[in-house]
């Protein structure tokens, strides 16, 4: 019995919960961009429907649904059908080892709040994340369209370009925590009472900004790139399939702000943890402090995309290899001397 | 040709200057006293007063009888042709006026008829809501414009 309820009822209630407040939790980041950036062109954004524009995350998805789903007559049927189930699938998986907040105790029993613990946690969540792309470029493929093929073939290259720095940038938070466990990562993070983010600064805005061109979003948003390839590898989607689109990379947003949280910001840690007099800020559950963490992560990225023209292809390119990826390797060098040297 | 491009400082490279002023500038302009968005069919948009719209023939405010004098002057200004004043001459041989249209889809809203109207008759209101249904709904006819244009008011 209680091996059923450990490893069966559990976890699948966790997924639940995670299957159904993760596209709720898009819908309402939905509305928080468009009013964000509204207010930032001098805007109001959305304002009719509810008070405020309040119901407009209801009203997206109802149309998004009730529209006419269209396969174009020269796209390879099966890849067309099969490349945002790609997209969506590797975006949700990630979820499962995200550490959203320490256990908690419910009818005398300890139940921690991620899915499952990886002892390889930041490995899976790279490589899944690469999975996604996968998605993009299929979509493209598929098509038989000028636009989204060269919005995958975009993305391809920007993928092969921001992967390499973005693994490398978190080498050095993996070589002070120890492990590739997200959970122990936070954990170290706790005892060692800092953040992660004040003893690797360059790793941290490398990874921000190759977390940003891994989720194609403003400025790196070329594989979809309204002005120049119409809307990119989603050209020729509509309907269901758009919005599923749409979720993987509202999902992913979230995964990468999610990510840079775990890796660098503590987790689900207060603010300064070993400092005792900042004790009352324990009033927050550690939950809301993951949740108020990711909040203002996605409010940077909506605030790129308000406030930055988009990258160039060769720009990116240089970008990607000739800045980023010497800088991660060069930070990675300094900290693995700097934690012989001190010790770890 | 070659566009010159100012040489950045490699401080200014290294610590994103120029990025960072975009930002902030963006960030600035959220304050609500910035904001430029006018909610127009429920806030009604402040128009200056020496704005020309709808057409309105005026009546006296004691009488309620119509101040126009059924001189034509009107007609005779408008550029576009687009004023036609009906008239007949009464007992004592006094021009009386009869029907009076005017073509606001040819109106070019230039003022010359108000300009020409000996008496306070003819005004050009601030009324600016003049979509209609059809063509037909544009010629204005005497009862139209005294009792001035009525657009549909926004409820919800």
């Amino acid at each position: 019995m209680d091996f059923l309820i450990d490893y069966i009822l559990i976890p699948l209630v966790k997924i639940g919960l995670i299957l159904a407040v993760l596209p709720l939790a898009v819908a309402a980041i939905t509305l928080f961009e468009r009013k964000i950036i509204a207010f930032m062109q001098v805007r109001l954004g959305p304002m009719r429907v509810g008070p405020w524009g309040l119901l407009q995350p209801i009203a997206d998805p109802i149309k998004l649904l009730l529209k006419e789903d269209i396969i174009p007559a020269g796209a390879d049927r099966w890849i067309f059908v099969l490349a945002p189930v790609v997209a969506v699938v590797s975006a949700f998986i990630v979820f499962a080892v995200i550490p959203f907040g320490p256990a908690i105790r419910i009818f005398g029993k300890a139940i921690p709040l991620w899915v499952t613990d990886l002892n390889i946690g930041a490995l899976y969540v790279l490589s899944i994340s690469s999975v996604g792309v996968l998605g993009i470029i299929l979509a493209g493929w598929a098509s038989n369209s000028k636009y989204p093929l060269l919005g995958a073939l975009r993305s391809a290259a920007q993928m092969v370009s921001y992967e390499v720095a973005m693994g490398f940038s978190i080498i050095g938070v993996l070589m002070l925590a120890g492990s590739l466990s997200l959970v122990s990562i936070v954990k170290a993070q706790e005892s060692s009472g800092v953040w992660y983010v004040f003893y690797q600064p360059v790793a941290f805005i490398l990874f921000f900004i190759c977390g940003v061109a891994e989720t194609n979003r403003a400025p790196f948003d070329l594989p979809e790139a309204e002005s120049e390839l119409v809307a990119g590898f989603h050209t020729e989607y509509s309907g269901f399939r758009f919005s599923l689109f749409f979720l993987a990379e509202y999902a992913n947003m979230i995964t990468v702000s999610a990510m840079a949280v775990t890796l660098f910001l503590g987790g689900w840690l207060r603010p300064f943890p070993n400092v005792s007099w900042l004790g009352f800020l324990d009033i927050i559950p550690p939950v809301f402090w993951f949740i108020i963490k990711i909040i203002v992560f996605l409010y940077f990225y909506f605030w790129f995309r308000a406030s930055w023209p988009r990258y160039r292809y060769d720009q990116l390119m240089k970008l990607g290899w000739q800045r980023l990826l010497p800088v991660a390797m060069a930070n990675v060098i300094v900290t693995a001397i700097l934690v012989v040297l001190l010790g770890g | 040709m070659k566009v010159k491009r100012p040489e950045l400082s490699l401080l200014k490279k290294i610590f994103l200057v120029d990025l960072i002023k975009g930002l902030l500038l963006t960030f600035s302009y959220q304050r609500p006293s910035a904001n430029y968005t006018e909610q127009y069919p429920k806030v009604r948009p402040k128009i200056a007063e020496r704005f020309r719209g709808a057409p309105r023939l005026n009546n006296d405010p004691e009488t309620g009888e119509t101040l126009c004098i059924a001189c034509n002057l009107c007609a005779l200004a408008c550029p576009e042709h687009c004023i036609e004043v009906g008239w007949e001459r009464d007992t004592a041989g006094k021009k009386v006026l009869t029907d009076y249209t005017f073509d606001i889809s040819r109106c070019m809203f230039c003022g010359l008829c108000e300009d020409a109207c000996p008496t306070p008759c003819l005004e050009l209101t601030q009324d600016f809501e003049l979509s209609m249904y059809g063509r037909k709904d544009m010629k204005w006819d005497r009862q139209k414009l005294e009792e001035g244009n009525q657009p549909v008011v926004y409820t919800k």
